[in-house]
């Protein structure tokens, strides 16, 4: 009796064992493929669901195997309903009932899970399919494998789990080599146990009679199957890795956006109003630290326009991407309306709102728009800039729309963009030095009207002050910037937001302000402040703008320097990398100091190239053409004098004003205005004798101011 | 052989296009003449060289003043010094709110002796009539003068009557009381070629003023000028060579004025042609037979500024026609030549 009992026992027990071997790989598998979704949700909590899903689901399958068929899917479904209660109550905020949160949960599990903002903040509602995929997969893969001793049929449910969480991750993480082969070893290794079939089960009511089947034709079968898939996999899996070459698809491509008001969509235009009534209370924030809080961050300008670019999507909580916060606030709105939230970059996380976050800007809105009352809190990792590192860097040109220009910018701006290029030689001194010119040239009006497209633009930076021009709001100062940068080639954006002090205060509409930004490779988005300092008294930005004039060469006697807006997209500069690299570089082969020489000697050069060009000039304007034309030479010569001396004669004066602009120079230039006007508006009134009187003017002018005419430019010009 | 030279229906042919130039003899004869009949007047109204000399101009571009001041500094006197220097026939007419047009223009009255009705003209009937205060007359009565300002005739029952030319109004009005008053309707004002404010002297003037007050009288100056040698020298004004650049020079100021901000309303072609006329005479007047930007720029202020129409808000804010003209010149660049680079 006991030789017989002893094998029985003996197979009861190995049975067990691969059953038991067979349960713990599927169930293990069931909670690989669940973590393969939850590598795109923030935290382990959906880890621990889905794995505790998976061992919960398939404890019950096993345990009821040897029971009436119907018991184990009802107890199964039990569990499942007990479970989901559990996970929703886990995660929930408790702001809203647990029925009406369950309800929600259930009926928008779906699509809010195929769409949640990465990383996928563990919610009612985005964990009720994960874990019911994991659930619902343990429990097949159990009924399959053990109740009905299939084992590959069992290992089906995890494998499509596993595409399911694949699918949901789509191109927002890594391939996870490692859980796929984990994957696969488990899947062996139940197929290598696989269990006996269920007439044979040693711990069913059957009674195992007869001799152990032979191993060998079971043997000889999986060697063969094996050398068949290695051959198939030798031979298709080049071929197969040859046919995967697009990026898996996101399924939250195909969401659509929150829809923007034109308040949101343009914020700009509300600076006027605040303004105006600078007494109006905004938010109450109750802050760590100093910060600026951004409403929104606007990159395109179409001319009348600028607005918000990218799309906003949904988010949790958490804001992907985000550092580790430093900084938080909590907020309660008292009349900012509009769907923007204000938050300090970079925000991290947010609670109290629903919220979806710009990918571009990362900018924050609610798709139900702000009230009063609404309160959040939000944790940002402020962005710092080292000033230094901006000093040296170069324009960040990645994005086009950052220095897109539209067609008819006014001449003021064209002119202030040469005057900005040709004064400063790096692109954080050009962007500084813009901003000081507006500064120094501009003032604030809060009165100003609102107004951003070119014309307005135009007659804020162009219109003589008397006439309401050259003082506006932040709007006006922080759009001028910002097209102004992009004519100097700097890439540019306005950002519309608040200044916060730290701690608990009232934000009101005069801490509501616009202020552009430039972009430096390597460092970021750096602010500046064209805004005037408060008791400054402008100078008009056209005698600024003449002296330039005066000092810049004129087109015809460019040869080549400043005046031009720099191309930064000029691949050139981008092959000679950093400003501060140029000097290091070995080109060419020759040595260093060669180039050093050469330099030397094209520098010394220059003004000799420079003063044959005006002699070869003058000799042209006074020597050829009519009478008319040599006494136009002739006031050329003398208003391009007067300019190097520092007099600058605007194209709107007329001759006898052009002279009395002159007359503070001492210059002798007789009867030449006469002259021009004969030459220019009389019928052949001009005599050889007066071309030759006009000559001699022009030539003995220059040298009667010389001596106002500072010493570089007599060397250059 | 068809002729090469053809045009089109509505274009002005090239001959008609040819002015007659001036000779340098002849605008100095010009300008010899205008600065005698200036220093007659500047005898009478001292100290106002420079408004003397603008409201010749406007006379002998045949167009009309208005003076606007303030009471006492000398704007009737302007007139009937000027309408003394030339000696034409002259009429004065008081403004009062009871005038009525026929008052002005003339009346048609039956003649029981010769049993036919006879035209009895009114004082408008004259070389040179000064509107003393004119704003004070209904705007009926005012209306009588735009016809006979703007085509030098009376329409009386029907039947036209011309006046003598050459036809100079030079009418005055007090900017400061305005009771009983009727504001010009812009019609009028822009029949007007020229405003002009005679303003205060200077210290010394107004000193000189009271050492000649009796002897200093517009009755008492001798004619400078007969009203043929006006008319002679207003068609000679006609002659005066204008470059083509000024023509568009002239039309970007005017269309400065028109797309002007705090402009309701801007200069029209009237006022366009007005300034082109004026700025003939004042290089005349120069010894020159041709027109510079410096003419232009000298008259604009006088001709534009009462035919622009602020904007509401800007006239609350104390904007002025004269500042919007500043403004058009220093946005219109001034067409001088460029030289070959």
């Amino acid at each position: 009796m006991s030789a017989v009992a002893t094998p029985v026992r003996r197979r009861r027990t190995r049975y067990r064992l691969r059953v038991a071997a067979v349960a713990a790989c599927l169930t293990l598998m069931c909670a690989l493929a669940g973590t393969v979704a939850a590598r795109v949700y923030h935290g382990q909590l959906l880890v621990l669901l889905v794995a505790g899903a998976a061992f919960a689901a398939f404890a019950i399958g096993f345990a009821l195997r040897n029971r009436p068929a119907f018991l184990a899917p009802s107890a199964s479904l039990v569990g499942l309903a007990a479970y989901l209660l559990g996970a929703i109550a886990l995660t929930t905020d408790g702001r809203e009932p647990l029925p009406a949160t369950i309800v929600d949960a259930l009926v928008n599990a779906v699509p809010r899970t195929l769409t949640a903002l990465i990383p996928v903040e563990p919610a009612p509602d985005t964990v009720v399919v994960p874990v019911f995929l994991a659930w619902l997969a343990a429990t097949l893969a159990c009924e399959f494998a053990i109740r009905y001793g299939r084992t590959l049929l069992g290992c089906l449910p995890p494998v499509l789990l596993y595409g399911a969480g694949l699918y949901l991750v789509g191109p927002n993480a890594d391939g996870g080599t490692a859980t796929a082969v984990a994957f696969c070893v488990l899947a062996a290794a139940a197929l290598a146990v696989t269990a006996a079939p269920p007439e044979r089960r040693p711990d069913s009511d059957a009674v195992v009679d007869g001799p152990a089947p032979s191993k060998a034709p079971a043997l000889m079968g999986a060697v063969v199957t094996t050398c068949v898939l290695l051959a198939a996999v030798a031979l298709l899996g080049p071929a197969a890795a040859r046919l995967v070459t697009a990026s898996p698809g996101d399924p939250r491509e195909y969401v659509e956006p929150p829809q923007l008001t034109d308040i949101d969509l343009n914020p700009l235009v509300r600076i006027a109003a605040w303004s105006k009534y600078p007494d109006q209370e905004l938010f109450t924030a109750d802050t760590t630290a100093d910060s600026l809080m951004r409403l929104a961050v606007l990159t395109e300008y179409d001319g009348t326009t600028w607005q918000v670019a990218g799309d906003f999507r949904t988010a949790g909580t958490v804001i992907p991407g985000s550092g580790e916060a430093d900084f938080s606030a909590d907020i309660e709105i008292i009349g900012l309306g509009g769907k923007l939230v204000p938050a300090a970059a970079d925000p991290a996380t947010l609670t109290g709102l629903p919220i979806a976050v710009n990918l571009d800007s990362r900018c924050l809105l609610t798709p139900d728009g702000l009230a009063t009352g609404s309160t959040y809190h939000v944790e940002s990792a402020l962005t710092t800039v080292d000033p230094a590192a901006a000093e040296t860097a170069r324009p960040d040109l990645a994005d086009p729309a950052t220095v897109a220009v539209p067609l008819g910018t006014p001449e003021i701006m064209a002119t202030i963009a040469d005057y900005v290029n040709t004064t400063y030689d790096t692109p954080y001194a050009r962007a500084q030095g813009l901003a000081d010119f507006l500064a120094q040239h501009y003032a604030y009006n809060p009165e100003a009207p609102s107004g951003h497209d070119l014309p307005a633009l135009g007659f804020f930076l162009g219109s003589p002050a008397d006439a309401g021009g050259q003082r506006g709001t932040s709007e006006h100062f922080a759009a001028a910037y910002a097209i102004i940068a992009r004519l100097v080639g700097l890439p540019s954006r306005v950002v519309v937001g608040f200044e916060v002090p730290g701690g608990s205060s009232t934000v009101t509409a005069a801490q509501a302000s616009a202020w552009p930004e430039i972009a430096f490779d390597g460092v970021g988005w750096v602010r500046f402040d064209p805004m005037p300092a408060p008791d400054a008294v402008p100078t008009p930005p056209e005698d600024t703008l003449e002296q330039l004039e005066e000092e810049t060469p004129t087109p015809e006697e460019d040869t080549g320097g400043g005046g031009e807006a720099e191309d930064f997209n000029d691949e050139s500069l981008e092959q000679e990398g950093d400003f501060n690299d140029e000097l290091t570089r070995d080109a060419g082969g020759l040595p260093v100091w060669a180039w050093y020489a050469l330099g030397a000697l094209l520098l010394a050069c220059a003004p000799l190239v420079l003063k044959a060009r005006r002699a070869l000039r003058r000799r042209r304007r006074l020597g050829r053409g009519s009478p008319a034309d040599r006494v136009a030479g002739a006031w050329a010569e003398v208003l391009a004098a007067a300019a190097r001396a520092g007099v600058k004669v605007p194209g709107h004066a007329n001759a006898e004003e052009a002279a009395s602009r002159l007359s503070p120079l001492n210059g002798e230039i007789g009867t030449l205005p006469r002259l021009v006007n004969a030459a220019a508006f009389a019928p052949q009134a001009v005599s050889e004798e007066d071309a030759r009187a006009a000559a001699a003017i022009a030539a003995a002018y220059p040298r009667s101011i010389r001596h106002q005419v500072k010493r570089w430019k007599r060397l250059l010009t | 052989m068809h002729d090469t030279e053809q045009t089109h229906p509505l274009q002005v042919p090239r001959r008609m296009q040819q002015q007659v130039q001036l000779g340098a003899a002849q605008a100095e004869q010009f300008a010899a003449a205008f600065e005698r009949l200036a220093a007659a007047v500047d005898t009478v109204v001292l100290g106002k060289q420079e408004v003397v000399r603008l409201a010749l101009t406007a006379m002998f571009a045949e167009g009309h003043i208005l003076l606007e001041d303030v009471p006492g500094t000398g704007k009737t006197t302007m007139a009937r010094a000027i309408a003394a220097a030339v000696s034409g026939q002259w009429r004065r007419i008081q403004f009062t709110p009871d005038l009525l047009p026929s008052d002005v223009s003339g009346v048609t009255i039956f003649n029981q002796a010769s049993g036919a009705f006879e035209f009895h003209p009114g004082p408008v009937f004259a070389n040179i009539v000064i509107a003393d205060e004119i704003n004070r007359a209904s705007p009926k009565t005012q209306s009588a003068l735009l016809e006979v300002m703007e085509e030098g005739r009376v329409t009386v029952d029907g039947r036209p009557h011309q006046v003598p030319l050459p036809f100079l109004v030079v009418a005055t009005q007090n900017p400061v009381e305005m009771d009983g008053t009727y504001r010009l309707p812009e019609a009028q004002l822009d029949r007007f070629l020229v405003k002009l404010s005679v303003g205060y002297p200077v210290e010394a003037a107004e000193i000189e003023v009271l050492r000649g007050t009796h002897q200093r009288s517009p009755e008492h100056l001798p004619p400078v000028l007969d009203t043929e040698a006006v008319a002679q020298m207003a068609e000679l004004a006609k002659h005066v060579y204008i470059a083509e650049p000024l023509y568009a020079y002239l039309v970007q100021l005017a269309n400065a004025t028109r797309s002007h901000p705090q402009v309701a309303v801007g200069v029209s072609p009237r006022g366009l042609i007005a300034l082109t006329r004026a700025a003939s005479v004042f290089a005349l007047s120069q010894g020159r037979g041709y027109i510079i930007p410096e003419d232009v720029k000298a008259l604009a202020g006088p001709v534009f500024a009462h035919r622009i129409q602020l904007a509401p808000d800007a006239a609350m804010r104390g904007a002025t026609g004269l500042q919007v003209v500043a403004d058009a010149f220093d946005q219109v660049p001034v067409p001088l030549p460029s030289p070959a680079a």
